[in-house]
């Protein structure tokens, strides 16, 4: 309680006849701008999560919670094979489960994107322009990501597709195909889509921390003599790493939950025979198309939040 | 960086003050007639002027990247005006090109669900999820900046938890709610979903914006025997408008764009939404290219301007929701 609050609770002590340390005005005050907002926060996103988190751990009929069947759930989640196949696995081999693909989909996606960020800002950071350039990056982020997928479809189609074209073009024809249908490659495709998007957001955040740091510190370095690698070194990339922290967290954020792109580019199924499907994708089907498994949805949607909450907290801690 | 040398003098040397009699500013009279010339030859100016070849590359480098960035929507748009036979071809190819605008007409009414109506759905849903979200979110935002409360810290981190949950996992609860109270498949229901889904980083974004508000503009108020309600609406909120455009851009844009909830909580064909219609404008054989680019641009369109609009609060707020 800071000394203002304190005075304020003397003066509201002296102004009402009731008792002195506790403030009506500003308990009722405080009541009027909280409620509201925190009513609906809490009945339709925190009871969710909460509702959510216990139903993993009751048997359900389609949508009424039955009983008490302790880590059921979790147990049959993690050993059905659309989760995790660990046969595919060992023979790295598609489908491997969504919680996997969901994996590898962040192992390939967040780093490329960082650097492909980074390195878009610092190319981006001293040029006329820079503010269409950036922004024509950027668009991709601002577009709804079902087109986002619905393009991806229709980038990678064999017929009218503009990357197969340049395949083509660059005489390696024989690698033309269906990217998004191909159970085998098509995961990578819509990676590559992923990181076409997420960059733009990247380099946006990069970009304000470059453009935060003194002139006259780069000056000074480039009359020390330093040349660009020395310079990135020891004075660019000291001041942007903690921008690097928040890259890399809201990049998988992202990641855990994409659930758009997958679904414009294979449906509910998630690409032929599950090939490419998501966790998102996974707690989609099971708790509305039939047969109905809330058990399952809710199991699938805390492991989503499970992998991104220590880091969520990482990022509350570090400021 | 500046474009202005900083080698110039900004204040009027000794000289020149003697000369205008210590006056600060030249008379009007003996003002010439042309700038002074720079006193560089012709020769260093090009010099100056030119670009170094790695420059050159520089500029080449990056306007590649950008227009390799964009050339997927550019086909989209163009796709987007042409007849399926062209498409196929290829939208690249521009000789003997058709512009025709069948596809906007068949995406506008389209039989399952006319992308005008889906539209205005859109519409309907935003608005109101925005605005209340903005209000709420700016009211609940104040005494999280400037109050001490019981709770306090665990309404915080409920806050942070839902950030970043993934919206999937408020989707079984909300169904069963929306079920109970009648709102299921209503645009009531849609809007209290995507309110209280978006509460939280708004609540959060405003609170780290009102801590840089000083507190003496409030004493002050407080002095002058303003309630707590007055300098909420008399002082924290004109004060925070830059903050609440951002707020209202992104969430603009985030609602509008939202696949999920609509997906879930949206089963009627008449009140499905832009976002909705367009994975079922694909066809069962031939994908129908011109249809869902249509649709595809129409639905964008919004979003899109509104970021060129007003990129500034866009990308501010964008940088400060989650750098902050």
């Amino acid at each position: 309680m800071s000394l203002r609050d304190h005075i304020d609770g003397l003066e509201g002590g002296h102004d009402s006849t009731g008792d002195p340390a506790f403030d009506r005005e500003k308990a009722i005050a405080l009541a009027v701008f909280l409620v509201p907002g925190m009513t609906l926060f809490g009945i339709f996103s925190v009871g969710p999560i909460v509702y959510s988190a216990v139903g993993s751990f009751f048997s359900w009929d389609a949508f009424t919670m039955q009983s008490f069947v302790g880590l059921d759930n979790w147990f049959r989640t993690f050993r059905d094979p659309l989760i995790v196949h660990w046969e595919n696995i060992r023979q790295y081999r598609f489908p491997m489960g969504a919680l996997t693909q969901n994996l590898l989909w962040v192992v390939l996606h967040v780093p490329i994107s960082t650097l492909l960020g980074l390195g878009m800002a610092l190319l981006f950071a001293d040029l006329r322009g820079r503010r269409i350039l950036r922004s024509m990056v950027f668009l991709g982020f601002t577009v709804p990501t079902i087109v986002i997928g619905l393009v991806l479809l229709f980038v990678y189609d064999p017929q009218a597709g503009v990357f197969n074209e340049l395949l083509r073009v660059v005489g390696q024809g024989q690698l033309v195909r269906n990217w998004t249908q191909s159970p085998q490659v098509a995961i990578y495709a819509l990676v590559a889509g992923g990181i076409w998007v997420q960059t733009g957001f990247n380099m946006l955040l990069y970009s304000s921390a470059l453009s935060a740091i003194d002139p006259s510190l780069i000056e000074s370095a480039k009359v020390d003599g330093a040349g660009p690698y020395r310079r990135f070194r020891d004075i660019i990339w000291p001041l942007v790493k903690p921008v690097t922290a928040v890259v890399v967290i809201m990049g998988i954020i992202w990641v855990m939950r994409v659930f758009d792109i997958v679904y414009a580019a294979g449906g509910t199924a998630g690409g032929p025979n599950h090939s490419y499907s998501v966790l998102g994708i996974e707690v989609y089907r099971a708790a509305f198309e039939p047969p109905i498994d809330y058990g399952k949805a809710m199991v699938v949607a805390l492991v989503q939040l499970l992998i991104v909450a220590p880091l969520a907290a990482y990022i509350a801690r570090m400021n | 960086m500046t474009e202005d040398n900083p080698f110039t003098p900004t204040e009027p040397s000794a000289e020149t003050r003697a000369e205008t009699g210590g006056q600060r500013y030249t008379p009007v009279d003996e003002i010439p007639d042309v700038a002074p010339s720079k006193e560089l030859d012709w020769r260093t100016r090009i010099v100056a002027a030119t670009p170094t070849a790695w420059r050159v590359l520089k500029y080449g480098v990056a306007i590649a990247v950008a227009v390799l960035w964009i050339v997927p929507f550019v086909g989209l748009f163009m796709a987007s005006f042409r007849p399926l036979g062209e498409i196929i071809q290829g939208w690249w190819h521009l000789e003997g090109m058709t512009v025709t605008l069948e596809n906007y007409r068949r995406a506008w009414s389209y039989q399952t669900a006319p992308m005008g109506r889906a539209l205005f759905n859109t519409l309907i849903v935003t608005v109101p999820s925005v605005l209340v979200v903005m209000l709420l979110g700016a009211m609940a935002a104040y005494p999280f900046a400037k109050f001490e409360f019981p709770l306090k810290t665990t309404l915080f981190f409920l806050i942070l938890l839902v950030m970043a949950a993934p919206p999937e996992l408020v989707a079984m609860g909300n169904y069963n709610t929306l079920r109970e109270i009648g709102l299921f498949d209503t645009y009531m229901g849609l809007i209290l979903v995507h309110i209280g889904w978006g509460l939280g980083w708004v609540v959060l974004f405003l609170r780290n914006y009102l801590l840089g508000i000083p507190k003496e503009l409030e004493e002050a108020a407080r002095i002058d025997g303003a309630s707590r309600y007055q300098i909420f609406r008399t002082i924290i909120l004109p004060l925070s408008t830059p903050a609440l455009v951002s707020v209202a851009v992104i969430q603009f844009t985030w609602v509008w764009n939202a696949f999920f909830f609509p997906l879930v909580f949206m089963r009627s064909p008449e009140l499905y939404l832009a976002p909705q219609v367009l994975p079922l404008m694909r066809g069962r054989i031939q994908v129908e290219w011109g249809l869902m680019a249509a649709g595809s641009v129409l639905t964008m369109a919004a979003p899109v301007i509104l970021f060129l609009l007003l990129e500034r609060y866009y990308k501010r707020g964008m940088v400060a929701a989650v750098a902050d």
